[in-house]
């Protein structure tokens, strides 16, 4: 398993290669960060699902036109979020806000997956907190905040994946942190209350 | 002017947690000194840290594995560098081949040569001693019988009334 950047590196310079071991490797490195991603931006676990295959599928494909193999990360993220900007073109109003029943699937399925069913009742707690802050931001402020403290990407990646300023990036970040501040439910989730 | 009064308000902290350096120098000198802002700071931090720490050990899990493409039959412009590789490698070995098929060729031919011309030495050297020691003329005659009479002569130097009673 790739654990560092230069691990990565190295698998990305083979996989571009030619390597099929590397490559899948390097699908095994960012699964669970892809799909996370798409996951808090679709709120589906099935669509999570569908559009991660698909996003691994457009990297395996165009690798070879990624310039700085160390910038595999952003690059990735960058594929994902326009993959989930088409999904939301197609998708309709209701299914991109997605259900109640989708919602309470996704805590079922996050239960399942910890192996921890009595805590599902908890994990839809935060997920609904966390839906409620996220709504509450605009379209740039929330995926300015969801890559900074979610995807835990730097400033200047952002700026990339976005293909904005940095200082505008800034100013989203801001205006999402003050809304997050504002948001007495989620305090109350981070104090350790639910969890 | 008291410390008090040099506190960030909210707006201030949060620009801080965006990024430091965009605070201005007062502001940031102070940050740098003052442990109630730095506090304050570090509790909007852990705040977000906790939120994303969350964010991502609460996300399901991918249930289902990722397939890649199958790998492409490889196109013959792919497979060049092993085409020149293996022209090259036929070129070495006949090259090697060559060179050893001339040497050796060129090894029997000299000691061939040299057995000829050590062949036609000697025989010249026989010529020569033959010609330089070349029997008189007598010689022939001793050993072919040219004068019959030469044995009668000896039979009756040997036994001279049988070679008489023959001759009568
Ligand atoms: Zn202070």
């Amino acid at each position: 398993m790739a654990d560092t950047y230069h691990d990565v590196t190295d698998l990305v310079e083979k996989a571009r290669a030619g390597n099929r071991a590397s490559l899948e490797q390097l699908v095994d490195h960012f699964h669970k960060d892809v799909f996370r991603m798409v996951y808090y931006r679709t709120y589906s676990p099935m669509d999570a699902e569908d559009l991660t295959q698909e996003i691994f599928m457009k990297m395996s494909k165009s690798l070879s036109s990624l310039k700085d193999a160390g910038s595999i990360r952003p690059w990735l993220f960058r594929i994902a979020l326009n993959r989930v900007r088409d999904f939301h073109r197609k998708k309709s109003i209701l299914s991109f806000f997605g259900t109640t029943t989708e919602l309470e699937a996704a805590a079922q399925a996050t239960a399942e997956n910890h192996n921890n069913p009595a805590n599902t009742m908890m994990l839809k707690e935060f997920q609904s907190q966390f839906r409620k802050l996220t709504d509450s931001l605009s379209q740039r402020e929330r995926e300015v905040f969801m890559l900074r403290f979610v995807d835990h990407l730097g400033i200047r990646e952002i700026a990339g994946i976005l293909k904005k300023g940095e200082s505008t990036v800034k100013t989203h970040l801001y205006r999402a942190i003050k809304k997050f501040r504002q948001n007495p439910g989620l305090h109350r989730l981070l104090k350790g209350e639910l969890l | 002017m008291n410390s008090k009064n040099l506190h960030l308000n909210e707006d201030q902290v949060i620009r801080s947690v965006v990024d430091e350096n965009d605070l201005t120098a007062t502001v940031g000198s102070h940050l740098s000194t003052c442990l109630v802002c730095q506090g304050k700071k570090q509790q909007i931090e852990q705040q977000l840290s906790t939120l994303g720490r969350m964010a991502r050990e609460l996300a399901p899990l991918p249930r289902r594995e990722v397939r890649l493409p199958f790998d492409k039959p490889r196109s013959l412009w792919s497979w060049r560098p092993v085409f020149v590789a293996g022209f090259a490698a036929v070129l070495l070995i006949a090259g090697i081949c060559w060179y050893a098929l001339v040497t050796t060729s060129q090894e029997k031919m000299m000691s061939q040569i040299m057995r000829e011309t050590k062949k036609d030495e000697q025989l010249m050297a026989e010529i020569y001693a033959l010609e330089e020691y070349a029997p008189v003329d007598l010689y022939p005659d001793i050993s072919a019988e040219s004068d019959v009479g030469y044995f009668d002569e000896f039979l009756r130097f040997v036994s001279p009334l049988e070679a008489n009673q023959n001759a009568v």
